[in-house]
């Protein structure tokens, strides 16, 4: 019998030629070019068409995909009426995840291919906004085949056009965040690929995946974390508090970065472009977080996350806080989908075992003779 | 490097006392170490749900209380019925079951996974799976009855009357033989979610996407699709003989785990005797002809007909229409799937697997769009 390694932990569970993450030296690759050369010179829309095709597109080619991106922006009428059946103070992560089901529903037990996972990106903005719209008593704005797909999902949030520095931000959050390895919510999407099940089947687990807190659902509980911190007065008397009273700092740690995560850089580079205040109270949170970690394991390479700066970044775009997650989820959704269709290229079946560790087999007893 | 198991075979990816399947022997071995066989003559779904979320067989006044917990559970709510009724009556089962799910449990805040959760969430695919089928038929969507018990109420929303106890017994059996079966893929779907500290719901619903697959509970309905085509006991031979020659894999046959009969099937196969007398002739001379074809295939394979086949026969016999296997098979997984997210949360550690990188070089620059 082979032993068990916690949390899957060291054991390849795919092979990829998707992303990569080099934690000893800092560096996220997508498709071989590491993620700093991409982050401020792509769109969104080339960093997706690189993660499904392999390649970057030429002028032709990105121009049909964002044509195809812009007319499938739209919900189904099932979708809709879905959306408008949660209450208005439902958890967008949950709203997103019921939508995306009823928005995949039309294509059945589809094999997974490009344009699905394009319809599929296509309408993750839409089912955000339309919600959020509805949370503010306000009349739902249709996409604008126009803008491409960090201004549409603003502008169909708010109303109005954002600023380009603010497009150009959140543009560069969903390139870093788009993929990343085998993680929780992208492997979830591929167990469930393995089955051959669709392509929405496997978003909705991603979804469902990427709301838990040891994943993306960390970003607005660094904002939350943040706020008690600054109120408190001495940040470090607080911070070491803090560690008495058992807390988790959030924002810190990875498993498999050693040095400093390659996004969360280019993040805290923005942050203190576009969040001064942000940024101040942040820098020196950081500074005595990492050196309290420090000082309690000097063993382990403690560093900054992505979701650290990712809260100060989204919170200049003018997201609102429950809005963070489901953003990721909109950047991510290009790598879930890239991940699916090269599972389903080369499909086996992801069924690992477990380790019994109940009592030895015995005889039931009948009902009526129970203690 | 490690080494990579393509599949993830043969690697432990958690330790469990909810389920062990015991491939070697046969066996199938639920929570508290009782086995399959043994359980299945003295307990009912609801007990084997006891069982796995709680680890011992409930008293009468503990079976008692769960059955009032589930019956009071039945119910959808709005934003379920909302969902529900916004998919048109004609689309996949279980892209409405997975949707609807979703949408019962959505909350405003992240919900730890808990018991409570675990029962009202069993208790409310019954209540899908039957407004589904009476959607689908334009009939009126039965409300549940509180005075049946989990299997009579599901026959009960999908048909609009009381089925006759042998029905509701078959039918029971069913959930109970497939509770639960170690670490499956949609349980393990189940348990990666968990391990981010995700909600039950979401556990549930990346569950259900998970069996949808073919490869996985999809299997039932691709057995019943296959005993269709063969018609008859008469046609098995030269089916069968036609279809392997075409290279078409048999429905119903083979397993990873299992290197004998199924015990499951073994059990199905004997209640189809009498739950669907015509379908069994033929499903039995199948049987015979295609593991005697694999067998002269590859003699070395330990070739042994899966609970799928048995089970396309049985609920065949229970008057399940076939299009709602997968969602039948979803409804007694459903308390397996929650045990196990149970489970997980006493020792919760991020799912988080290595890949091995296949692409490019890394370091390549990117060219300008203009040059590209």
């Amino acid at each position: 019998m082979s032993s068990y390694v916690p949390g899957l932990e060291g054991i390849v569970a795919s092979q990829t030629a998707i992303s990569m993450v080099d934690g000893q030296n800092g560096r996220l690759v997508y498709q071989g070019y590491v993620i700093a050369d991409l982050a401020e010179e792509m769109s969104f829309e080339e960093v997706a068409f690189l993660l499904w095709e392999g390649r970057l597109p030429n002028r032709a080619e990105l121009d049909a995909l964002s044509i195809e991106l812009a007319n499938h922006r739209n919900l189904t009428q099932a979708a809709t009426t879905a959306l408008d059946a949660l209450p208005p103070d439902t958890d967008p992560m949950d709203v997103l995840r019921s939508v995306v089901s009823v928005q995949g529903v039309e294509h059945r037990l589809a094999r997974p291919t490009i344009p699905l996972a394009i319809h599929a990106t296509a309408s993750f903005p839409t089912i955000l906004a339309m919600f959020h719209r509805r949370q503010l008593e306000l009349e739902p704005v249709k996409p604008r085949a126009g803008l491409g797909h960090a201004a549409n999902y603003l502008y169909m949030m708010n109303g109005e056009e954002s600023s380009p520095e603010i497009v150009r931000a959140l543009n560069t959050y969903l390139v870093l965040l788009a993929d990343h390895g085998m993680n929780a919510s992208t492997f979830t999407a591929r167990v469930i690929a393995s089955t051959e099940s669709d392509l929405t089947s496997a978003l909705v687990g991603a979804i469902g995946a990427l709301k838990g807190p040891a994943h993306g659902g960390a970003p607005s509980v660094v904002i939350e974390q943040l706020e008690l911190i600054g109120e408190a007065g001495d940040p470090e008397t607080y911070m070491r508090g803090m560690r008495k009273r058992k807390e988790k700092f959030m924002g810190f740690g990875h498993r498999l970065y050693r040095v400093y995560d390659p996004r969360a850089k280019i993040l805290k580079e923005m942050c203190r472009r576009m969040n001064p205040k942000f940024y101040d109270l942040a820098a020196r949170v950081e500074e005595i977080a990492l050196r309290i970690l420090n000082e309690e394991h000097p063993e382990r390479p403690q560093s900054t996350n992505v979701e650290f700066y990712s809260a100060g970044v989204l919170q200049a775009i003018g997201l609102p806080r429950e809005y963070f997650t489901p953003t990721f989820a909109s950047a991510r959704v290009a790598g879930w989908s890239a991940h699916v269709l090269e599972q389903a290229a080369h499909n086996r079946i992801i069924r690992p075992q477990s380790e019994y560790i109940g009592p030895e087999p015995r005889k039931p007893v009948p009902l009526g003779q129970r203690a | 490097m490690a080494d990579f198991s393509p599949g993830l075979e043969g690697v432990v990816a958690a330790e469990t006392a909810v389920s062990e399947v015991d491939g070697a022997n046969g066996r199938l071995i639920y929570r508290g170490g009782y086995l399959i066989e043994d359980l299945v003559p003295v307990v009912s779904y609801e007990e084997v749900a006891y069982l796995l979320w709680h680890g011992e067989l409930p008293n009468e006044s503990q079976l008692d209380a769960l059955s009032e917990e589930m019956a009071g559970a039945r119910a959808l709510n709005e934003s379920a019925r909302g969902s529900l009724t916004a998919i048109d009556a004609a689309d996949d089962p279980m892209d409405i079951l997975r949707t609807v799910v979703s949408a019962q449990g959505a909350t405003k805040t992240l919900i730890k996974p808990s018991l409570e959760e675990a029962v009202a969430l069993t208790a409310v695919f019954p209540t899908i799976v039957g407004a589904t089928w009476r959607r689908r038929l334009r009939k009126e969507v039965m409300e549940p009855r509180s005075d049946l018990g989990h299997a009579a109420n599901l026959l009960w929303m999908m048909n609009g009357e009381e089925p006759s106890a042998e029905k509701a017994h078959w039918l029971d059996t069913y959930l109970v033989l497939l509770a639960d079966h170690g670490l499956n893929a949609s349980t393990f779907a189940a348990r990666v979610v968990a391990s981010t500290g995700s909600d039950l719901t979401s556990c549930v619903v990346g569950a259900i996407a998970a069996l949808k697959g073919p490869a996985h509970g999809g299997a039932t309905l691709a057995a019943r699709n296959m005993l269709d085509k063969i018609g008859s006991a008469d046609n098995a031979e030269r089916w069968l003989t036609e279809a392997h020659a075409r290279h078409e894999r048999f429905s119903g046959f083979g397993h990873r785990v299992y290197r004998t009969y199924d015990p499951r099937a073994k059990i199905l196969r004997e209640m189809a005797k009498t739950a669907a007398p015509e379908l069994y002739t033929t499903a039995a001379k199948t049987e015979e002809v295609a593991l005697r074809i694999l067998h002269e295939a590859h003699p070395d394979r330990p070739n042994a007909t899966n609970v799928d086949f048995w089970a396309s026969v049985v609920l065949t016999g229970v008057g399940i229409p076939k299009e709602l296997f997968t969602t039948i098979f979803a409804t007694s997984r459903v308390a397996g799937w929650t045990a196990h997210v149970l489970e997980s949360l006493s020792d919760l550690r991020l799912i988080r697997p290595a890949s091995r990188w296949v692409g490019p070089q890394p370091g390549k620059k990117p060219l300008q769009l203009a040059k590209r």
